[in-house]
């Protein structure tokens, strides 16, 4: 039983690998915009990562928990580095530049703050007593100190700008808190303060932020700008119709109306040619993934293994659920992308390692 | 029990995507798939008008015409034949040539390629009624840039054209496309971004006849900002008149403010030649005229100031303690160092500070100069502002350039006691743009106080916040007084070089210089001082090329001050 779901993990895994690299192609295919290039990219970078997929999944998932603080300062200061040091591309700053390697440490920061905070979590130690005192304390250790690591990520990544990966670091951290046994009543109270704060955060966003939130409210506002993507991404995946147009014969895709295409974009272009059919065996192969993954961590006692496997499944649904919403008009335009089928490797390395963590701790469970 | 909570809540999501896609692909699918398929989306950018540009006296210098242009959208065209010998036909343009255009332009099936600019209204008519028979065929709005007053202001304005290959790359990520109009040169170049208007669209659904079947969506076209400059247009009508086939440049600026009232060059050119195509061959020979009508020398054009450079030797001598108002120096005419002869005008005789300077005494400064040395008097020079941009809102403003010690020596060049007698009366490589000289002398008048010279006013309707910045150089303020008297003797002494300018009503100062300038060819004359009126206190330059004596620059600002107190501006 025990290797039946590592094995079905390791399957969906590749099966989406794949989907992704057969659909980059042809996002890439005859095409100006995107070169080639990103493909041959891609599937070389996917063998790569499969053999580390392997090695991370042998690596004992204890080592995560004995890095996490390390990991979590390094990301910090690769943030930091980020925001004062490099060049803007695509209007953003989230790129780091090492040499040949670039690197965007946002994506990474998920992870180190998954591990960084279930570690955090797994020891706090629960307060018995009832006074007014223990409760703040309470509090402070189970509420405001984790909130205080999360935040210093947010406020870096929101500085870049990345909205969208912003909002999904206070996800991650609702998700564990929540996870932690934390009472009802502080969770909800939590989520009722942090939506008070919400107006604020309207006025300190930058301007196409506030356009493509607007724009998702009504696509007809900008049609040559942050509308053109919506109305154009709609129509590439609803004109797939049931069975879509085909592989290589997007109408959509192959004359350049879609921007972003091979990456944040590229559901798009699976809708088109491969229809409803197609999508849903995406969807569901995602689904099947994250049961399987579900499985794992309910079958795991270790806490530290709970809280980051539930945070890398909360990452990993949560992805892959805005991404296809924002492709269809669901959700407003944000730096989502669709794990393992996106072209980037930051975002798919990270995964990378997530499944392997999840991998290893299927393998460990038995020793406790 | 959590973990189960949370595997139903992403059941529930996933269930809501997969019902979401299930409703956009299979529902609306065919929708889409008719938009897709028969490509029936229309693009159709909408062209901002630019705003408009007005002197100070709100006499508007610039508009935008309307004109239209011919366009068709490949992707729509049914039968491209047909289409082309009815254009062809109805717009008298050869068949080929059209086809040419089509094809160059060509760069995706949706975008509308403009086959006719500016067409006239009695082909446009033509066009127009039988436009329903040929689908992909359109007629749209667009502006033409005018300038109103012709050659008036052509260097502060500028003018517009089409982005280039080498600004497009830089200004991409403003939102210019290939068809955007930008502005070169000039205010239109330098205040582009509030000139130019936000571009806007509509995407329109259409049918098979190319006919509208509804809006998908609109965005309005936004105009640029109107603004407002410093200029007086009719100022610079005189200024141009008094120009007449006079090479050079004349700047007047408000000596309080920093507003440059007029700024004018010979030659100069008419901006309408870069935007309506009839004037093509008048382009063409004002870019191939050797002296060079598009340059604006007065902000980048560098030159030797002669002795206006003495004013600032002037202050470094004073500054560095080296002379007092009364120490005099003997000109008997000529000065000789290591066996070469420098001279004078006159035979001068005893010179103080103020004879010195109202005489423009060459053999005073070679001594003063001598006397304080190259390095202060390249300190001081740079203290006035001198061979460093002022940060006029022009652009390519030049620098020019101070010489000093240590760079020649780094550069293995022996620094000569010739190099520094030259230097002490602005010869050699002192090198200004005219611009500079009006700003230092802008700095003396206000006691030190340095102005910034600009040419904007407001920007829609908003006044444009100079910073009155009291920024000081550091001269005190006696010095100060000495040279003001001394450049107000220039004027005042019969003997003074810029007696002409002796105008009644006027408090006219300043310092006259005659640069050489080859060996072949007229010196530059240089006139640049400041004048106190109960109306305005301006500082005034002039510079003529290769003009000869400095009595004729003189001569041109009289003419311009006579004028001024004419117009009632002074």
């Amino acid at each position: 039983m025990n290797i039946n779901i590592t094995t079905k993990i390791w399957i969906y895994t590749i099966l989406i690998i794949v989907v992704g690299l057969v659909a980059l192609y042809s996002a890439s295919y005859n095409n100006v915009r995107v070169e080639q290039k990103v493909f041959y990219d891609q599937l070389y970078f996917s063998m790569f990562g499969l053999g580390l997929l392997f090695l991370v999944s042998k690596i004992d998932y204890r080592k995560f928990y004995d890095i996490a603080y390390a990991l979590y300062f390094l990301n910090l200061f690769l943030l930091l580095i980020v925001l004062f040091s490099s060049r803007h591309i695509l209007g953003a700053r989230r790129w780091l530049e090492l040499g040949i390697i670039n690197f965007q440490p946002s994506e990474l920061a998920k992870l180190s703050l998954i591990l960084v905070l279930a570690r955090y979590l797994c020891n706090v130690r629960p307060v018995v007593k009832f006074d007014i005192l223990s409760r703040a304390q309470k509090i402070f250790r189970e509420i405001l100190f984790p909130l205080l690591f999360t935040a210093l990520y947010m406020i870096f990544i929101f500085k870049q700008p990345d909205l969208g990966t912003a909002l999904l670091i206070f996800g991650i951290f609702f998700v564990m808190l929540y996870i932690s046994n934390l009472e009802i009543k502080y969770v909800f109270s939590l989520l009722i303060i942090f939506a008070s704060f919400l107006p604020f955060v309207w006025h300190i966003l930058k301007p196409y932020q506030k356009d493509r939130l607007l724009v998702f409210l009504n696509p007809n506002i900008d049609p040559l700008g942050a509308g053109y993507t919506i109305i154009q991404s709609k129509i590439a995946v609803g004109s797939g119709q049931l069975l879509g147009k085909g592989w290589l014969s997007g109408t959509q895709n192959q004359l350049n109306f879609l921007p972003e295409r091979h990456t944040d974009f590229i559901f798009s272009v699976i809708g088109e040619e491969w229809g409803l059919v197609g999508t849903l065996i995406v969807l569901y192969c995602f689904f099947c993934l994250i049961y399987n993954l579900i499985s794992v961590v309910q079958k795991t006692k270790d806490r530290f293994g709970v809280l980051a496997g539930v945070g890398i499944i909360a990452i990993l649904s949560l992805q892959v659920v805005i991404n296809i919403g924002m492709v269809i008009g669901m959700f407003p335009i944000v730096g989502i992308t669709l794990p393992f089928i996106s072209y980037g490797r930051s975002s798919f390395l990270v995964f990378i390692i997530a499944i392997g963590f999840i991998l290893s701790l299927s393998k460990r469970r038995s020793f406790f | 029990m959590r973990i189960k909570i949370i595997k139903i809540f992403i059941t529930i999501l996933f269930l809501i995507i997969a019902f979401n896609l299930a409703y956009v692909q299979g529902m609306r699918g065919k929708y889409y798939h008719k938009l897709s398929v028969f490509n029936r989306i229309r693009v159709v950018p909408l062209e901002a008008p630019r705003g408009n540009i007005s002197d100070r006296n709100n006499v508007l210098l610039t508009d935008n015409r309307v004109v239209y242009n011919v366009m068709v959208v490949p992707q729509e065209i049914k039968n491209k034949e047909k289409l082309f010998s009815f254009l062809s036909e109805a717009l008298q343009i050869d068949k080929k040539k059209l086809v040419q255009t089509y094809n160059n332009k060509k760069s995706s099936q949706f975008t509308p390629i403009v086959l006719a600019e500016d067409v006239n209204r009695g082909l446009l008519i033509k066009v127009e009624e039988e436009k329903y028979r040929f689908p992909g065929l359109l007629i749209q709005e667009s502006f033409k840039r005018q300038y109103l007053l012709g050659a008036n202001s052509a260097h502060v304005l500028g003018y517009v054209a089409k982005v280039n290959k080498s600004k497009l790359e830089k200004l991409k990520e403003y939102g210019y496309s290939p068809a955007s109009n930008v502005g070169y040169s000039g205010v239109e170049e330098y205040y582009d971004k509030y000139l130019r208007g936000e571009e806007g669209g509509v995407q329109i659904e259409i049918n098979s006849r190319g006919q509208q079947v509804r809006l998908l969506g609109l965005k309005e076209p936004v105009k640029g900002k109107n603004i407002q400059l410093t200029i007086d247009s009719s100022l610079q009508q005189v200024i141009s008149e008094s120009l007449s086939e006079i090479t050079g440049s004349v700047i007047i600026m408000d000596t309080d403010t920093g507003e440059i009232l007029g700024l004018e060059n010979y030659p100069s050119f008419d901006p309408n030649i870069f935007i309506e195509s009839q004037y093509k061959e008048e382009m063409v020979r004002v870019l191939n005229d050797l002296r060079s009508p598009l340059l604006n020398r007065a902000i980048k054009g560098v030159y030797p100031p002669g002795s206006v450079f003495k004013v600032p030797v002037a202050v470094a001598a004073l500054e560095s303690k080296k002379i007092t108002e009364n120490t005099t120096y003997l000109c008997e005419g000529f000065l000789e160092i290591g066996g070469t002869r420098f001279g004078c005008t006159h035979v001068h005789g005893n010179q103080d500070l103020f004879q010195a300077i109202a005489n423009s005494c060459n053999i005073y400064f070679y001594r003063l100069g001598l006397n304080v040395g190259a390095d202060i008097i390249s300190h001081y020079a740079k203290i006035m502002t001198l061979g460093q941009l002022t940060n006029i809102d022009l652009p390519y403003e030049a620098q020019g350039f101070i010489p000093n010690r240590q760079q020649k020596l780094f550069n293995k060049k022996k620094w000569y006691s010739g190099d520094t007698l030259n230097m002490s009366i602005g010869q050699g490589d002192v090198l200004v743009t005219p611009l500079q000289l009006v700003r230092m002398m802008a700095i003396i008048a206000n006691q030190g106080f340095v102005v910034q010279p600009h040419l904007i006013k407001s920007i829609s309707q908003k006044d444009a916040d100079y910073n009155k910045s009291k920024r000081r150089v550091a001269v005190s303020q006696k010095t100060f007084d000495l040279i003001k008297k001394g450049l107000r003797r220039t004027v005042q002494d019969l003997s003074g070089t810029a007696h002409v300018l002796d105008l009644p009503d006027l408090y006219v100062a300043g310092k006259t210089g005659t640069a050489q300038a080859g060996e072949a060819k007229e010196s530059h004359s240089w006139f640049v001082g400041y004048v106190d009126s109960k109306k305005k206190n301006i500082t005034i330059g002039v510079f003529l090329e290769h003009g000869g004596s400095s009595q004729n620059a003189c001569l041109v600002a009289r003419q311009i001050l006579m004028r001024m107190q004419e117009m009632q501006i002074l």
